[in-house]
């Protein structure tokens, strides 16, 4: 409201006496004073409502007023205090502006050049080009008598009114071009996400700053701030900027909303089952972080992806943790760019849109991380069981059958000194020997053949083949070694598939495809399509099995990660 | 024929020499790992080295290092590999560098004084011996468009020895056939099967070895 009244009583002011203002007679002028001036307060109050502990919107409509204020040294206002007040704070905008720009959105200004260069724009404005210049500067000496009073004049010197004049506006032009200088490094040094929030208000404030540095440096050539021609484009170009910067935090609630819009869209969405981590990438850009990663709580203080797997979010160098809740109870946690969500309504809607989407997804990963862990814990039983049966194979070998080769060779030595009687008894002992050593070997080597842990699947595949009742054909099996449980796991499902009674042929066909390894078979006969212990450890290690029936017997494809 | 044994079982390492006394064999000397099997090849000079496949420290395939190892170090010296697996594998990774003066035998022949004898009096010789056992898995296996269909039981036989390292005058006397009839039938499965004759006996034996694993093996 006192943004409205100030604008209409400078515009009355100026349209009353058009030569001392910038603004005029003109509608340009009063559309540029009014623009620019109620735009600005208008945007800080809103901005000031909305992120009460940021100082951007009281600093914007600052910057606002001031600007409206530039128009009170008008010979025409008719009161010495006005006037005054005017002849001190009418330079004020720039450095206000550049203020509220690098203060956007978070509030703070860090960096001591920023201080410093902020300093010298306050400096320059309030300090000489307003109150030293109010004290040296006498309306009436100037020439201008129907001037009001200046309260604030002790000396009446024309020739140090105008020294201060131009040394102001010297030290303006330069003031000006360090606070370019900040900004402009300011957009340089924001994070991508932070930079897509600030670079509008950023850009408009440096374009506003150049046009005053130029306005300065044109009033050089006079010497004196005047309202020519030149002064007055120059002066509708920077309410233009002035314009864009007011309109720069409302680019940010626009784009808020689409992001709101957008994740309450998913919520429609996951009617049917959208794709994983969609959530995520909604939610990055309604943030604005592209790198945005959410994590759901899995109970006793872990977190879970939403792949389901375990991740540990923490605050650390530039990124922020903010936990949507539901209630007092936290659905997911967004680790995010820093200062991208301090607006607490922000994140409020956020989690309204999201709640039903969060609890779907968060639903789903956690369910995906149980699965991961049956995964895990299945591959951990199917390693204990390889470990289980390659130490049985070794006790076998090492033991029963060395203790019958034994036994075998001391029935040989009693024979030889045994009464021909006595012989055939020893004989018939001898052979039933060879054949419990002969059923010794083929169970060790079906329990875990050595040549697996050894030489690796192509031996096993090879020794397989060679002792199989039907005709095997291997192809591309290479002679590298593979992980233990990949090479474990394409052996047992060859083996399994030549262990079924029905089986009339098998054709196995392998290769690499980048880290897979990639198993067809092709088995002949009435086989059933039963591959549980197969599909347990291919299962184990995320890998897949398909197992089709075709014409004559089945095709069995296996696929599994070999990237230990 | 002069022999060491090598083995980590104290009953094979004492069994088999009593067992072998009054035969043409005679053990000069006794190893329990690979290491102390090849000081004491330096040391007696044997004509044939019993090594058992598994030894001390990781039971894997010590032995067949150290054989392979003695007839690269001693070609003057046989090496007989004793083994519980009858992959064609283990014993190829044996005679595919050196098929002359080596064996591969199933280690419960051990109990067969007549075979082991047979085989360490050939190896001696400079042939090369293969387990019958193994042999007759590779003949016998089942095959696509079976190329051993064509050879006449005979011819069979005659292929199954050839692999199990015989020479022609071997398989006469094993066969009760005159070296002529041999020479033909051997003729015969080399034509049927495909494969260029070869003088060289181990060449011989490779050549029918790679034919029989062929099917087998990972291509």
């Amino acid at each position: 409201l006192i943004g409205m009244l100030l604008g209409l009583a400078v515009l009355a002011l100026a349209r009353a006496h058009p030569d001392g203002s910038l603004a005029g007679r003109s509608v340009a002028g009063a559309l540029a004073l009014l623009g620019a001036g109620w735009g600005l307060v208008a945007a800080g109050v809103v901005a000031w409502r909305r992120w009460p502990q940021s100082r951007f919107g009281a600093l914007l409509a600052a910057a606002g007023l001031a600007w409206m204020l530039a128009e009170l040294p008008n010979p025409e206002v008719g009161s010495a205090l006005l006037f005054t007040v005017g002849l001190v704070t009418f330079a004020v905008a720039p450095p206000l502006v550049a203020h509220a720009a690098l203060a956007y959105p978070g509030g703070h200004i860090d960096r001591t050049s920023e201080r410093a260069a902020l300093a010298a724009g306050y400096a320059s404005t309030i300090g000489v080009l307003g109150l030293l210049h109010a004290l040296v500067f006498d309306p009436h000496a100037d020439g201008c008598n129907f001037c009001p009073a200046n309260l604030l004049t002790v000396d009446a010197g024309g020739a140090a009114a105008d020294f201060v004049e131009r040394g102001g506006l010297v030290f303006g032009v330069v003031s000006s071009a360090g606070m370019i200088v900040v900004l402009g490094l300011a957009i340089a040094h924001s994070t991508p996400a932070a930079r897509r929030t600030r670079a509008p208000v950023l850009v408009a404030a440096i374009a506003y700053l150049g046009l005053v540095a130029a306005g300065y440096a044109y009033s050089l050539q006079h010497g004196l701030l005047s309202t020519g021609d030149v002064d007055r484009a120059l002066w509708r170009a920077q309410a233009l900027a002035l314009v864009v910067v007011a309109l720069g935090p409302l680019a940010r609630r626009v784009r808020a909303r689409h992001g709101r819009l957008a994740v309450t869209r998913l919520a429609v969405e996951f009617g049917e089952a959208p794709p994983l981590g969609r959530l995520r990438d909604v939610l990055a850009r309604a943030v604005g972080d592209p790198a945005l990663e959410l994590a759901f709580p899995a109970g006793d203080d872990r977190y879970v992806d939403p792949s389901g797997r375990p991740v540990r979010p923490a605050p650390g160098d530039g990124v922020a943790l903010t936990p949507l809740l539901r209630g007092s109870r936290t659905v997911a946690v967004l680790m995010h760019h820093a200062g991208l969500l301090d607006d607490p309504a922000l994140v409020e809607e956020l989690s309204a849109a999201a709640r039903l989407s969060l609890e779907h997804e968060r639903l789903q990963a956690e369910a995906r991380g149980q699965l991961e862990e049956l995964r895990v814990s299945r591959a951990g039983a199917v390693q204990a069981g390889d470990r289980e049966r390659r130490r049985l194979e070794r006790d076998l070998h090492d033991g029963a059958q060395q203790r019958l080769v034994g036994i075998a060779l001391a029935l040989r030595l009693l024979r030889a000194g045994i009464s021909p009687s006595g012989a055939p008894h020893l004989d018939a002992a001898g052979e039933h020997l060879s054949l419990a050593l002969a059923e010794l070997r083929e169970l060790a080597r079906g329990i875990y053949p050595a040549a697996l842990a050894e030489e690796g699947l192509a031996a096993a595949l090879e020794a397989l083949a060679e002792s199989a009742p039907v005709p095997v054909v291997l192809e591309g099996v290479a002679e590298e070694r593979l992980p233990e449980a990949v090479e474990a796991a394409a052996y047992f499902l060859v083996a399994h598939t030549l262990r079924q009674a029905a089986v009339t042929r098998l054709a196995v066909h392998a290769r690499r495809h980048d880290e897979w390894l990639v198993l067809e078979l092709a088995a002949g006969g009435p086989l059933a399509p039963d591959f549980a212990a197969a599909e347990d450890r291919v299962g184990a290690l995320e890998g897949s099995l398909v197992v089709e029936r075709t014409e004559d017997g089945l095709t069995i494809r296996a696929e599994m990660p070999c990237a230990s | 024929v002069r022999v060491v044994i090598a083995d980590d079982e104290m009953f094979l390492r004492e069994g088999l020499p009593r067992l072998l006394e009054g035969t043409s064999v005679s053990v000069v000397g006794k190893a329990q790992n690979a290491q102390e099997l090849l000081r004491c090849v330096a040391l007696t000079r044997p004509d044939v080295a019993i090594v058992d496949i598994r030894m001390p420290p990781t039971h894997t395939d010590e032995g067949l290092v150290a054989a392979r190892e003695i007839r690269t170090r001693h070609p003057e010296i046989g090496v007989l590999v004793l083994s519980h697996f009858l992959e064609s594998r283990y014993a190829m990774r044996l005679l595919s560098e050196h098929p002359e003066k080596a064996g591969y035998l199933l280690k419960e022949r051990v109990s067969d004084v007549a075979v082991l004898t047979d085989a360490l009096q050939r190896i001696s010789e400079g042939e090369c011996v293969l387990d019958p056992t193994i042999v007759a898995r590779l003949v016998n296996r089942p095959r696509d468009d079976n190329p051993l269909a064509q050879l006449t039981p005979r011819e069979r036989e005659v292929l199954g020895l050839i692999a199990e390292g015989r020479s022609n005058h071997g398989i006469c006397e094993h066969l009760f056939l005159s070296p002529k009839t041999v020479e033909t039938h051997v003729r015969q499965i080399f034509i049927k099967l495909g494969l260029g004759e070869t003088p060289n006996a181990h060449r011989r034996v490779l050549a029918v070895l790679a034919f029989l694993r062929r099917e087998s093996q990972p291509g």
